[in-house]
């Protein structure tokens, strides 16, 4: 099915938004993994899912950003990776309606080669082929998010084409700088979007870091250096603590929605919202995104 | 060669990331007996300094700050048994550092005190998940001038505020300038948790903690 909408130029693919912050709202304690609550508290992680599903997401994400095995290792929960990427695939079918899509959803595994951490490509490969295996069996498409290093990228990319024939979107994460945009390692838009086309990634993406203002920008010049389907995932704002500890985003649904139509009209395939934005954002673009038709 | 022109050799060095070379000039000046604290200010310290520029720039990413930083840490390591001055007198400060308790990110702290290590502050990086207690007791321990505290989650955020709330507790709030730092922190946190400061990112800090010691 997925493959029919990237060839239906009139269907702009609706993703979900984020899980992380949506699972800090509901109040899980400092320093916890919010992957370990696929089995600690499932029907949370089933709630979200569902949320997203019923505000108009065609797809939504496994709840396994974190189950990598380097950075499980940093929980010490490496040894429960089948459980947490099993059980994460087993919390998303239960509310997956009919006709809608799982993506199998890999984060940074938290480590830097030299001169920042000690990481190797080997490593990186290595450790996403440990969750990727989990993943395959009940997913239908991947989405590598947040990655802030080519290589990293690049590992995780052929870790996946080592076990899986599926549709890739690979999103790095950028930031803006005076000279364009860029990963905190360094690596330009136009290098990240050649290497990986070289991988022949189905979708190229953008995710995380950058507001939804700033991803408008993001996606201009990614129509100059690609012609393969765009994915964007920008963040809301940045994130204060209330009085009462909760955290408060404090970019409205629909500015962010209005600039993710912009940015539909620029050309995305696929949008949807990382850090802070919530089913109501979903609604809001799913909102927006009707009345384009 | 000129002094000065030994300092811009020292400098350029620093810049193009040349271990070996900014190690052989450190070396040279203990050697020819030059003026150390020069040859710290104006050849390694104008080196660092212009690596920050070149960030911000959007010329320099992280591994060159932190490449950068080591090198001339590495420098200073050679350098300082041979200044003449006392070390009080030649480190512009002491800062301990940390992530707070429950939280593992430690990558933006790690670069903060490699900055200011290679920027000539005394630094004590105590790593990541370290508890508010701990962190005051080696502040008091180290007599240090200046605590810096990172979080990169909104529920481990909390615990910088709960960090100053002990010092005003204990009647040692004014012993310190305390800073915070990681993705989430705003200026409304920082009025929120009556902290000194905040910064975006490492040579921001550097910048900040400079501004705070004057």
């Amino acid at each position: 099915m997925f493959k029919e909408w990237l060839k239906d130029d009139s269907k702009i693919i609706l993703f979900d938004g984020g899980m992380g912050t949506e699972i800090f709202k509901r109040g899980i304690k400092p320093g916890k993994l919010p992957d370990i609550l696929n089995m600690e508290q499932s029907e949370i992680v089933t709630e979200i899912h569902k949320a997203y599903y019923e505000a108009g997401s065609d797809m939504c994400q496994t709840n396994t950003f974190g189950s990598s095995y380097m950075n499980l290792q940093k929980y010490k929960l490496e040894d429960r990776i089948k459980e947490i990427n099993e059980k994460a695939i087993e919390n998303l079918k239960k509310v997956c309606p009919p006709n809608h899509l799982i993506v199998g959803d890999i984060g940074p595994s938290g480590e830097y080669k030299p001169p920042i951490g000690k990481a190797t490509y080997e490593q990186w490969y290595s450790s996403y082929l440990k969750q990727i295996k989990y993943l395959e069996p009940g997913i239908d498409l991947w989405h590598i998010e947040t990655i802030s290093d080519i290589e990293e990228m690049v590992a995780a990319i052929q870790a996946v084409k080592e076990v899986s024939k599926k549709p890739i979107i690979s999103s790095m994460t950028y930031k803006k700088t005076k000279r364009g945009f860029f990963t905190i390692m360094g690596n330009s838009l136009k290098d990240c979007i050649e290497k990986v086309e070289n991988e022949n990634v189905e979708i190229i993406g953008g995710n995380c870091t950058l507001g939804s203002k700033e991803m408008i920008e993001l996606i201009k010049e990614m129509k100059n250096i690609t012609n393969k389907p765009i994915s964007i995932k920008p963040n809301a704002g940045k994130p204060r603590l209330t009085q009462g500890g909760i955290t408060h985003y404090d970019q409205s649904e629909q500015d962010f929605a209005k600039d993710i139509l912009q940015i539909v009209k620029l050309g995305a395939k696929i949008v949807g919202g990382c850090c802070g934005t919530s089913p109501k954002t979903i609604k809001e673009i799913k909102k927006g995104l009707d009345a384009l038709v | 060669m000129s002094q000065e022109s030994f300092y811009k050799e020292i400098s350029e060095a620093i810049v193009s990331l040349d271990r070996e070379k900014a190690i052989s000039f450190a070396k040279k000046a203990i050697e020819e007996n030059m003026n150390l604290l020069d040859v710290v200010e104006k050849g390694f310290g104008a080196g660092i300094r212009r690596i920050g520029e070149l960030w911000e720039e959007g010329e320099f990413f992280l591994p060159e700050l932190m490449l950068g930083g080591n090198i001339v840490q590495e420098s200073m390591e050679i350098l300082l048994p041979f200044l003449k001055a006392n070390k009080e007198d030649i480190m512009s400060g002491k800062v301990v550092i940390a992530t707070i308790e429950g939280d593992i990110h430690s990558i933006g702290k790690t670069i903060v005190a490699t900055m200011l290590s290679a920027n000539g502050f005394e630094v004590y990086d105590l790593g990541a998940d370290v508890s508010a207690e701990k962190i005051i007791n080696t502040a008091l321990e180290k007599n240090a001038n200046i605590i810096g505290v990172s979080a990169l989650l909104t529920t481990t955020m909390i615990g910088q505020k709960k960090l100053i709330e002990i010092l005003q507790d204990k009647g040692i709030r004014d012993k310190f300038k305390v800073i915070l730092g990681g993705a989430p922190v705003t200026q409304n946190w920082v009025n929120e948790c009556q902290a000194d400061g905040y910064a975006d990112n490492a040579i921001e800090a550097v910048k900040l903690i400079k501004k705070l010691m004057d």
